[in-house]
């Protein structure tokens, strides 16, 4: 018996930074970030799947003890194969659950998001890249999965009331 | 003492009476998004872990796993 990772969003991505990880902060996290009142126990990212930005992930994922989740007592961790797909890695790491994600929506990938993503800081000079709220309600219409559509209205409103400040 | 004015007359006086929805027609609370928005980002990181933190906590999930 081990103990239970604690979720740690803001360890994951001081991690994530100090390894010079290219990647963009998508999902539950985005949205609290934007202002939405919503809850999620994971950090969904979609990660460069450039090669060399590959081989710092490795090396950060290593960091943190990242292995996938639900596959039973054996740690698989995920290789440069799996991080250079467009699939979604679902891992477990030492500061809780992270999903890495290849492309999310249709077909869209680190580069195609880029121009639809805003930086700011969350930490003490620790800066993050972010999908902007527009495009995250975008690809969650998308998405069109039952949790996303339950979520779609907040996500609106908060898009209403943050035009309004 | 303001008895004999009208609400609109207090509200027109008084900034911190708003008439601002607390509902979206479709049913979102608008007060927790407005108090949301008067955060920062930072702050709203830190809220967020710690709602999740205590959220595995009452349900006992931050023990053990085989």
């Amino acid at each position: 018996m081990t103990k239970k990772p604690k979720p740690n969003f803001l360890e994951v991505l001081r991690i994530l930074r100090k390894y010079q990880v290219e990647f963009i902060v998508v999902g539950g996290v985005c949205a609290v970030l934007h202002g939405a009142p919503i809850s999620t126990f994971d950090l969904d990212l979609v990660h460069s799947r450039a090669p060399n930005n590959i081989d710092r992930l490795m090396v950060a994922l290593k960091t943190l003890d990242a292995h996938y989740r639900g596959r039973g007592t054996r740690k698989m961790r995920p290789g440069v194969s799996h991080l250079s797909s467009p699939g979604h890695q679902l891992l477990m790491t030492k500061a809780g659950p992270l999903d890495l994600l290849g492309v999310i929506g249709k077909t869209s990938g680190y580069n195609e998001l880029l121009e639809h993503t805003i930086q700011l800081e969350v930490g003490r000079g620790l800066p993050i890249r972010l999908l902007d709220l527009e495009t995250l309600i975008k690809v969650k219409e998308e998405t069109a999965r039952d949790r996303d559509k339950a979520i779609l209205p907040i996500l609106r409103r908060t898009l209403e009331e943050k035009s309004k400040t | 003492m303001r008895t004999n004015e009208s609400p609109k007359a207090r509200e027109l006086e008084d900034p911190l009476i708003e008439q601002q929805p607390t509902h979206s027609q479709d049913g979102v609370d608008l007060t927790l998004i407005r108090w949301m928005l008067s955060l920062t980002a930072a702050e709203r990181l830190q809220m967020l872990q710690e709602n999740v933190w205590s959220i595995l906590e009452l349900r006992g999930d931050e023990k053990t796993e085989a």
